[in-house]
């Protein structure tokens, strides 16, 4: 039985379960899940995992650590220009911020269009734009991080305590006076919270931006497996692990400081 | 010191409500008046027409003889202070920060936006925290306070700006009654002694008749007493209350001295008033 008056599940819940298991039906072919196959590859994946047991090859060390840094480097310019970025446009999308709806919605919508690419596609964009480098990487990062920066930003707003902004506008404050004496206080423990969330997605999607020549450890990454050269691909697996690991229980650390 | 005119003002919200029927009251320059009238007879909405919280929908409040407008607003705010209920500080900033709030209405420079305060300006706030009692509380959170300590700091803001007009909306409802004087006794001697002039609302009838000058009694959006605090009579607060019905609204020591009284049948007159 049931907690509930008729003593079936609730109709919404068995809804939802019937709901995935007929998506899953549909996937499943699609996506061309097939036992066997995975079954049969076990050896080939053994045998890949075999050449990983190898001496690493500690001369491409410096080489590694250069590149990781600019790994570091490219998610860190991205965040902070992101933050930077999220800042007004966030108070401009924000309904009980912005100065008037329209300009709501049109912000909305940018953001909108910031998120709807991931990484990698605007980071393509952007490398045919401006050549090869981390340059588009940090652009593309930067880009989708606005986006997402900015929604939050704008919840957050919306979601404020309205009683401290009538007690500094009640007393003369500007436009700008009240955003930042009686909103952007509430709202700073929630920013920061997600922008070091942000961080930590922007570092992980900065090891794959130099698949399409954006930058960082992903060309080396792709280069080794091309050229089967196993001696490097666990040492840079291994970098990115420690840096992904690091900077994630940091962050955790720091945003149960500020919150 | 400034005289207060309120020319006809009536509000009707969006939603069809007709919180305020047009009042029209003049207010002596000095003077403390209080609002007295049960819950939802428009004693805030009042209050906040006095510096456009709210805007009237007919009417205007003219504030020594100026219209309080869209385009003076600001300048009009920075020289009346509010005290509030709920204290309406900015819980995550320290108690000196927000007292410092109430000087932006003075500054517009782009310092103030990265809480660059002037000298006088920290002077200032330091002299107000002392004479709201919290010096030593300066540097801490303010929602680390307690209620009465909070509405000192909500006292100390409106203070800082050096206000000419004195708004306060219910701001002992949440203390317990020892603060509820003290609190009471700050903003009294900020009338007499600063000579802002006051404008209070209340519940609590002994209150109004322990620091008022005048009583002004709302009920269902009309003024239906207006005089000295010394013409506040049983009578008139049955007037201002309704019939009895809902005695306990304004306070169990009178409540049940009220309760006791009840003649019934006066209340007629309040809707006509």
């Amino acid at each position: 039985m049931w907690p509930t008056r008729s003593g079936w599940p609730p109709a919404g819940a068995l809804a939802a379960a019937a709901a995935i298991l007929a998506l899953l039906a549909v996937a499943a072919p699609a996506a061309e899940i097939d036992p066997l196959r995975v079954i049969d590859s076990l050896g080939a994946m053994a045998d890949f995992a075999g050449h990983l047991l190898v001496a690493p090859d500690w001369s491409y060390l410096p080489d590694l650590a250069a590149k990781m840094l600019e790994t570091l480097a490219i998610a860190f310019l991205a965040t902070v220009i992101a933050a930077v970025l999220s800042f007004p446009l966030g108070i401009l999308a924000a309904r009980n911020a912005t100065p008037h709806v329209a300009v709501s919605h049109l912000t909305r919508q940018l953001l909108s269009v910031m998120r709807a690419l991931p990484e990698l596609m605007w980071a393509l964009v952007f490398v045919s734009a401006v050549g090869l480098g981390p340059l588009p990487g940090v652009m593309a990062l930067a880009l989708v991080a606005t986006g997402f920066l900015g929604k939050f930003f704008a919840e957050t707003i919306e979601a404020v305590d309205t009683g401290p902004i009538e007690g500094v506008a009640a007393h003369g404050a500007g436009w700008l006076q009240v955003r930042r004496y009686a909103i952007l206080p509430q709202v700073a423990p929630d920013f920061i919270g997600i922008v070091l969330y942000i961080l930590d997605h922007n570092l992980r999607a900065a090891t794959v931006l130099g698949l399409v020549g954006a930058g960082g450890i992903g060309y080396d990454m792709v280069m080794s497996m091309r050229l089967f050269q196993y001696d490097r691909i666990g040492l840079i697996a291994l970098a990115i692990y420690v840096a992904v690991t690091v900077l994630d229980r940091a962050s955790d650390q720091l945003r149960r400081r500020v919150i | 010191m400034s005289r207060i005119e309120i020319a006809s003002v009536s509000k009707t919200y969006d939603n069809g409500v007709a919180a305020l029927k047009p009042i029209t009251v003049d207010i002596a320059a000095g003077s403390f008046v209080v609002l007295l009238g049960p819950s939802g007879a428009g004693k805030s909405t009042l209050l906040r027409t006095l510096n456009g919280l709210e805007t009237p929908s007919t009417g205007e409040v003219r504030i020594d003889g100026e219209v309080l407008g869209r385009a003076n607003l600001r300048a009009m705010r920075a020289r009346i202070g509010m005290v509030f209920q709920q204290f309406n500080l900015v819980g995550r900033l320290n108690v000196m920060t927000n007292v410092l709030c109430g000087r932006l209405g003075k500054r517009s420079g782009l310092g103030s936006l990265f809480f660059l305060m002037r000298r006088s300006d920290l002077e200032r706030g330091h002299a107000v925290l002392a004479r709201v009692g919290l010096t030593d509380k300066a540097w801490e959170r303010a929602d680390r306070l307690s209620g009465g300590q909070q509405q000192r700091v909500g006292i100390g803001r409106a203070l800082a700006q050096e206000p000419a007009v004195l708004l306060a909306d219910e701001p002992v409802s949440n203390l317990d009654p020892a603060t509820s004087r003290e609190i009471m006794d700050l903003i009294s001697d900020i009338c007499r002694r600063d000579g802002v002039t006051t404008i209070v609302s209340l519940h609590q009838v002994e209150l109004a008749r322990r620091y008022a000058d005048r009583v002004i009694g709302l009920n269902d959006g009309n003024v239906v007493f207006d005089g000295p605090v010394g013409d506040l009579t049983e009578e008139v607060l049955r007037r201002i209350y309704g019939d009895g019905e809902d005695g306990g609204e304004y306070g169990g020591e009178y409540g049940a001295e009220y309760g006791g009284e009840d003649e019934g049948g006066h209340g007629g007159d309040v809707a006509d008033a």
